[in-house]
């Protein structure tokens, strides 16, 4: 093979290199069957096709086709044969029972915990697509205005993680719809004549606006033009954010259900749209969300340019990267702690005070409750453990004054707790740990650079370069505390969890599917990473490639001796 | 008003199988119209950069549903359990092998995406072919209005059926073949050089088999569901997709006869909005129809959500579909025109 393209390349080089070389490669097309028999070679036949004839010269034997169908055949069938042996062995008498496995029985903890992590697996792509929308938008307006190209390559370098992002998000978001009606059946009988309208509308308002323009963002600059790239980048944003607005007000409606009414047939259906629309824990909600995926976008383009400046490559790039990055990296990082946060705590306190209590792990209500730094819950002692306080600060935090009479766990029947408050209590401190981290962090990069010491400061830059992670974390533990908080109702104080599950889908078919989901987004996530890894590798500042052949290092013409002979 | 929504909610579903259908079409016949690895990257060049629109129609589809007929969904996705992960997982891999297959110019990664990309769409075309046969054929819901199904039973139509009998899938068959044609239809229509050349010819074989194949099946369909046809004759939307039918049909020969690309397009479009439309207008108002007992059949009437959810999204949905339509015009005007080898995607 390799002899047959050098003493091709020797008479005609420029093929092979250039861009119809690209078809002198090895094939294992059907038509090669076509070929004339091995070692017929006629005269009229092209260069191509003896090379594709020295090449499967080995292979049109079709005997040895058929043996090795068959082969595989016999293989299959006594693998079959084998499992069934297998199965009809199995005494049918077994004193192991089922019954005793009572967790894998539980048809309604797989559920939960098939849709909690298929939807923390999703949303590490749309937090990640939400905050770099802007980030787009704005280079590309820079672009418009100044003409200065480091902005268009920014847009272009970007937008390829975009893409990336977007169509993990996009399959892995699939499987999130469907399992309202598969898995959550009871939920979408009582409540889908409510929740539906927000689902729909962020298929029609949002996704449509947002799966149109992101091919063109990506590919299109070309046919678009300056002014309508930048309408592309305008909307790929606002499609992930009113995306974002949708499922917010879905989920608000699960935490604090307003503006629905309960029809004839006993299920919910929307009394007003604007109530519904308008419900203040939504707004709330989604100016903390979005302000936590702007921290993520942030951090990933601070970490990317760090990793430049660190490896001394596309200098120009990553100085814009850093400065944007570690400037709305900051500003962001305080509207998620302050009002966003705080905001997000009051409600929670008005509204859910159980759930507040359980955050704190505070067991026994009072006045000039104080925040923990540190400490477990025990919920067996019903007490926090080794607990390290400030004092008032939860009273002044959740009602305005440090007076205030914050309500305990044990106010409430234990029916009423969220179901695991251990979980809840870590993930909520874990949040406010790693956005109190950001802050101090952003803060202190911003500061460099103002100083003009960030691009030199190389310890800074390996801190901001592995931080990357830790907006995902705190997003991930941000959300299990809303979800996990609102337990044990699926719609706080109307309908509980319990009754939320399909009722006719068996606990098995959903390990079973939930297997299959652990498999495949493993794979899904290697995938993406080597992807992103590779587009990172490749840096902003690569041309296209105009030849589609040319980075192929097999057609890569080596000088060998036969060159020189 | 109910009535009014079973169109709205059939029409996002008949434009989602038009839309994607060409693509899952393409993809299954990736490999026998596409010889060379560049060839098949045209292939998926040719369903473009706007496949996740296409595959928004879907959701747009499951959101609907939800919101309009809250029961129907419940029943029907806790019921299709198994087979509609297996859809979703068939999406995944089809939405990777597109986005990651031409991002590495390495023929035994593209290759490997391709077959991925081929077989996808196969399966994807299977299940949801099986899923309409299901859908004529009827499920065995209770007198609750829920069902579970095995994959199969004893492969017969009444009862206790199972996903898969004789029925559904030739209805799979069906459309298995169908998807395939209007595939390589809109292949012709967007590529040039031998794809599309070998596109025309599997085309034209195909649409000619689709004849034989279309008699069986409704043959087949009238002797499961002898009832649908008593209603249906009275229904004049009926005949208005039978209308369809026979005019998509006309423009699709003779679009293959006066070798018009555009014409036989346009003809396999209206030609599976005609035959889909028609199949939605015959089971109207049963949208679910039980093997087990008619009464327990899940009608439009009875599923549907409150009035009051009915009239506010009939405000809001037609501007959201109005605005999705001048997206996708917006953008395929720019996007027009055909692929060729040499453009990388």
């Amino acid at each position: 093979m390799r002899l047959c393209l050098h003493k091709l390349t020797f008479g005609a080089p420029s093929i092979v290199t250039g861009p119809s070389g690209t078809r002198t490669e090895h094939s294992f097309i059907p038509d090669a069957v076509d070929d004339p028999a091995p070692g017929h070679y006629s005269k009229r036949s092209s260069w191509r096709r003896r090379l594709r004839m020295g090449e499967t010269m080995h292979k049109a034997d079709w005997r040895a086709r058929v043996w090795r169908g068959v082969a595989v055949l016999v293989l299959l069938v006594g693998v079959l044969l084998a499992a069934g042996l297998c199965v009809a062995d199995t005494p049918h008498d077994s004193p192991v029972s089922g019954a005793a496995n009572s967790t894998l029985s539980d048809q309604a903890f797989w559920s939960r915990f098939q849709f909690g992590f298929t939807l923390v697996y999703h949303y590490l792509f749309p937090q990640l697509t939400m905050g770099l929308g802007w980030f787009l938008v704005y280079w590309k307006w820079r672009a418009l205005k100044t003409g200065d190209e480091k902005y268009n390559q920014a847009v272009r370098f970007w937008a390829k993680i975009f893409g990336l992002n977007f169509a993990v998000g996009v399959v892995t978001g699939i499987p999130m719809e469907f399992q309202f009606g598969t898995n959550w059946a009871g939920f979408s009988r009582y409540a889908g004549g409510v929740i539906g309208q927000t689902l729909a509308m962020e298929g029609m308002f949002a996704f449509f606006l947002e799966s149109a323009f992101v091919g063109a963002l990506i590919w299109g600059e070309k046919q678009l033009g300056p002014r309508y790239h930048f309408v592309a980048a305008v909307g790929v944003a606002l499609g992930s954010w009113l995306s974002g607005f949708f499922i917010l007000v879905t989920n608000a409606f699960m935490q604090h259900p307003v503006g629905y009414q309960v029809d004839s047939d006993g299920l919910l259906g929307i009394a007003s749209l604007r109530a519904y629309l308008l419900n203040p824990w939504a707004w709330v909600q989604f100016a903390h969300n979005q302000m936590a995926a702007l921290v993520t976008g942030s951090f990933v383009i601070t970490a990317v340019g760090a990793f430049y400046t660190l490896r001394r490559l596309h200098p120009t790039q990553a100085q814009l990267y850093l400065r944007a990055g570690t400037l709305v990296g900051l500003i962001a990082s305080l509207l998620v702690a302050f009002p966003t946060g705080d905001q997000q705590a009051k409600m929670v306190g008005h509204h859910q005070p159980v759930t507040l209590a359980a955050m704190e792990g505070k067991f026994v209500g009072g006045p000039r409750a104080g925040v923990a730094l540190i400490g477990q819950p025990n919920v067996e002692a019903r007490r926090l453990d080794n607990p390290i306080e400030v004092p008032g600060a939860l009273s002044y935090l959740a009602y305005g004054t440090f007076q205030s009479y914050v309500h305990g766990l044990e106010e409430y029947p234990e029916s009423a707790w969220p179901d695991n408050i251990e979980l809840l209590y870590y993930s909520f401190h874990l949040m406010i740990t790693l956005g109190t981290m950001f802050i101090l962090l952003m803060a202190y990069a911003t500061f460099q650079n103002w100083r003009g010491r960030l691009e030199s400061s190389s310890w800074l830059l390996w801190k901001l370069m592995l931080a990357f992670p830790l907006p995902y974390i705190a997003n991930t533990v941000g959300w299990m505390t809303a979800e996990l908080g609102r337990q044990p109702w699926l719609i706080y104080g109307i309908f509980h969890t319990r009754d939320g599950y399909s009722k006719v889908v068996t606990s098995g078919d959903t390990i079973f599917t939930l297997i299959g989901f652990v498999g495949l987004y493993f794979v899904l996530g290697l995938l993406f990473l080597y992807l992103v890894a590779r587009e990172i590798g490749h840096g902003p500042e690569e041309e296209l490639i105009l030849n589609p052949g040319a980075d192929r290092g097999e057609m890569v013409v080596r000088p060998t001796e036969e060159h020189f002979a | 008003m109910i009535a009014v929504w079973y169109v709205i909610v059939s029409l996002t579903l008949i434009i989602y199988v038009v839309l994607d259908g060409r693509n899952f079409g393409a993809g299954m016949l990736q490999w026998l119209v596409a010889r060379t690895p560049e060839e098949r990257r045209q292939v998926v060049a040719a369903i473009g950069p706007l496949w996740t629109w296409h595959e928004v129609w879907l959701l747009g589809f499951g959101g609907t549903l939800l919101a309009v007929f809250p029961r129907l969904m419940a029943s029907a996705f806790a019921g299709y359990y198994l087979a509609l992960f297996l859809i979703s997982w068939g999406l995944i891999l089809r939405g990777i092998s597109i986005e990651v297959g031409g991002s590495i110019n390495d023929r035994l990664w593209q290759g490997f995406w391709d077959f991925v990309f081929a077989f996808s769409n196969f399966l994807l075309a299977i299940l949801f072919g099986a899923a309409a046969g299901n859908v004529a054929r009827g499920v065995p819901v209770d007198a609750d209005g829920n069902f579970s199904m095995a994959f199969f039973t004893n492969f017969g139509v009444r009862g206790h059926v199972g996903l898969l009998d004789w029925y559904t899938i030739s209805i799979a068959i069906f459309a298995v073949s169908i998807l395939a044609a209007h595939g390589a239809t809109y292949l012709t229509l967007k590529t040039e050089g031998p794809v599309r050349y070998r596109s025309w010819k599997c085309a034209k074989y195909l649409w000619a088999a689709i004849v034989p194949l279309f008699i069986a099946v409704s043959v087949e369909s009238w002797m499961v569901r002898p009832d649908v046809p008593r209603h249906a004759i009275h229904n004049p939307f009926c005949w208005l997709g039978l209308l369809m039918i026979i005019v998509a049909s006309c423009t699709l020969i003779l679009g293959l006869r006066l070798r018009v690309e555009e014409w036989a397009f346009l003809g396999s479009n209206f030609l599976l909005v005609g035959l889909l439309a028609t199949g939605g207008a015959a089971i109207f108002p049963v949208m679910l129809h039980s093997t087990l007992a008619p009464e327990n059949s899940l009608t439009a009437y009875a599923v549907a959500a409150g009035r009051n959810s009915l009239l506010l999204a009939s405000i809001w949905w037609p501007v959201g579909f109005a605005l999705a339509t001048a997206y996708f015009v917006f953008i395929s005007r720019r996007f027009a025109g055909k692929v060729s080898v040499e453009q990388d995607t």
